[in-house]
């Protein structure tokens, strides 16, 4: 007999959620890692008292105005350096370097800087999107076909047609890769930041469970943040097939979708 | 030769440039010198904590963290996505695991790390492995599946055993789409391990952040992240090398910042 596709998908996730609560109800599991019954019910218990709504309020401000930020900062700077080799020329030694640099690591600077309130979080989350934004954005544009450009200039389009019409175009795959990138390095640096110091959002959450020795708790928010991740990621995937409907028939990211 | 130093000038200045501003913001006063060091302080404490060994102690932990998780990762990981590709069965056991686990952010299982796995070195390279490994296999499995099945056709058609399809055809195809996927890795390690060691440690780069943060020693901080993004930067270099010298017939992708 064979098992269809669509089943098979399950069987890893289920299997390790039920031995999951099976040995932690048969108290096999260490105390950190309550059976997911009870992470269900802590979670019923953040959600009730309205705890768990102001946490991802604040988590989401952070992540969605640095995320908005950083990105919007990175795709322009990286569309400029795409077309325009004065800029490419500034920009490529520092994100060069400072890519590979955690943008953590520049927390203590930010926390002077800009406070310990939203600023220092949502300042530090925006410079962590704008590197992978802007070096997308860039190889984008100078992946565009050149065709595409000199065909559009012989039939004498101007510059500015040539590049919303063109290469804004042609490299929008590549730039929602980058704005992808730059999500999953948003929520990286929000977790970390929420967790080296703030008040308000997920991360005190999780923290303050462990400290509490309520480990359900803790993993409430953790849940809570993974799903959040995961949520925003889709949101961004939703809105790319929306705008390339059309763009990604036949490659294999469709493919395996 | 003068075209040749004018094209160096043209690209490198603007790191010179940035220093220079930096330096005259300081003197000038315009900055507080507490949180953004002259230049001259960070090269002294750089110069002070290499001599006593402080800086090397604990670059060198950071790097075998990040190495021991990036070199796990990807001997796990390119196997696993290998079988991937091959077997019906394990892509789809696996296959949403990794492809719907992607974008969730897994920085916020790292509490549970330390549970499991202690708050030293093994919890670190435990969750740079975790990290590492997506990338990695999902890259890979991409280029896995990617190969054109007429090359395996033709070398089966002109009489090519098994191992010899296996190790000259298709481990040489998906040879891009690995690097990609170290690639990605790579950076990743160090951001992870620098991240996990400024959240608790009493070793590392990062604790050395964070402990100079907290002390207000911002030419430290600066002089430690000088520090990673040399090592990130070398040993990005080290990887194209590496990948132009397996893959030394494909030139496409590999072109750097």
């Amino acid at each position: 007999m064979k098992i269809p596709a669509a089943v098979q998908h399950w069987i890893v996730p289920v299997v390790v959620v039920a031995a999951w609560e099976g040995f932690g109800r048969a108290g096999m599991m260490p105390r950190y890692l309550p059976p997911p019954t009870l992470i269900a019910g802590a979670l019923c218990e953040v959600v009730a008292d309205g705890e768990l709504a102001r946490a991802v309020a604040t988590s989401l401000y952070r992540v969605i105005v640095g995320f908005t930020l950083g990105t919007s900062a990175g795709m322009l700077v990286g569309l400029g350096a795409g077309t325009m080799p004065g800029v490419r020329h500034f920009f490529d030694p520092l994100v060069g370097f400072l890519y590979a640099v955690p943008k953590i690591a520049f927390l203590p600077v930010f926390l002077l800087l800009f406070g310990l309130g939203h600023e220092s979080k949502i300042a530090l989350i925006a410079f962590s999107c704008f590197f992978p934004v802007f070096i997308a954005s860039r190889h984008a544009v100078l992946g565009v076909d050149k065709h595409l450009v000199w065909t559009a200039h012989n039939m004498g389009a101007a510059r500015a047609t040539t590049f919303f019409r063109v290469i804004v175009p042609a490299a929008a795959p590549q730039l929602f890769t980058g704005a992808r990138i730059g999500l999953a390095h948003a929520f990286i640096l929000l977790f970390a930041a929420e967790l080296m110091g703030a008040r308000g959002g997920i991360g005190p959450l999780i923290s303050e469970g462990e400290d509490a020795g309520r480990f359900d708790l803790m993993f409430a928010g953790i849940v809570t943040f993974a799903v959040l991740g995961f949520v925003g990621d889709r949101i961004l995937m939703t809105v790319r097939g929306f705008m390339l409907r059309g763009q990604m028939i036949g490659t294999i990211e469709e493919a395996v979708r | 030769m003068r075209a040749a130093l004018l094209r160096h000038v043209e690209r490198w200045y603007s790191i010179p440039l940035l220093l220079l501003m930096w330096q005259a913001a300081v003197s000038s006063g315009l900055v507080e010198s507490r949180l953004l060091p002259g230049l001259g302080r960070v090269a002294a404490a750089l110069i002070r904590d290499t001599g006593n060994g402080v800086l090397p102690y604990h670059t060198a932990i950071t790097l075998g963290r990040a190495a021991a998780g990036f070199a796990l990762a990807a001997l796990a990981g390119v196997p696993f996505a290998a079988a991937m590709a091959r077997s019906a069965l394990l892509r789809n056991l696996f296959e949403p695991i990794f492809f719907f686990g992607y974008p969730v952010p897994k920085i916020a299982l790292f509490p549970v790390f330390t549970y499991v796995f202690g708050i030293g070195s093994p919890s670190k390279v435990a969750f740079a492995f975790l990290e590492c490994l997506y990338p990695i296999v999902v890259t890979a499995y991409l280029g896995f599946r990617a190969i054109p099945v007429r090359l395996v056709w033709s070398a089966e058609n002109m009489g090519a055993p098994r191992w010899a399809i296996i190790g000259r055809v298709i481990v040489p195809a998906a040879m891009p789409g690995i690097f990609s996927g170290l690639r990605i890795a790579l950076p990743i390690a160090i951001v992870v391990i620098v991240l996990t060691e400024m959240i608790g440690d009493s070793r590392g780069l990062g604790y050395y952040i964070a402990i100079s943060g907290t002390r207000f020693e911002f030419a430290n901080v600066y002089a430690a992240i000088l520090i990673i993004g040399a090592c990130g930067f070398v040993l990005d270099r080290g990887l194209l090398r590496l990948r132009r010298a397996v893959v030394h017939w494909e030139r496409d992708g590999e072109r750097a910042l």
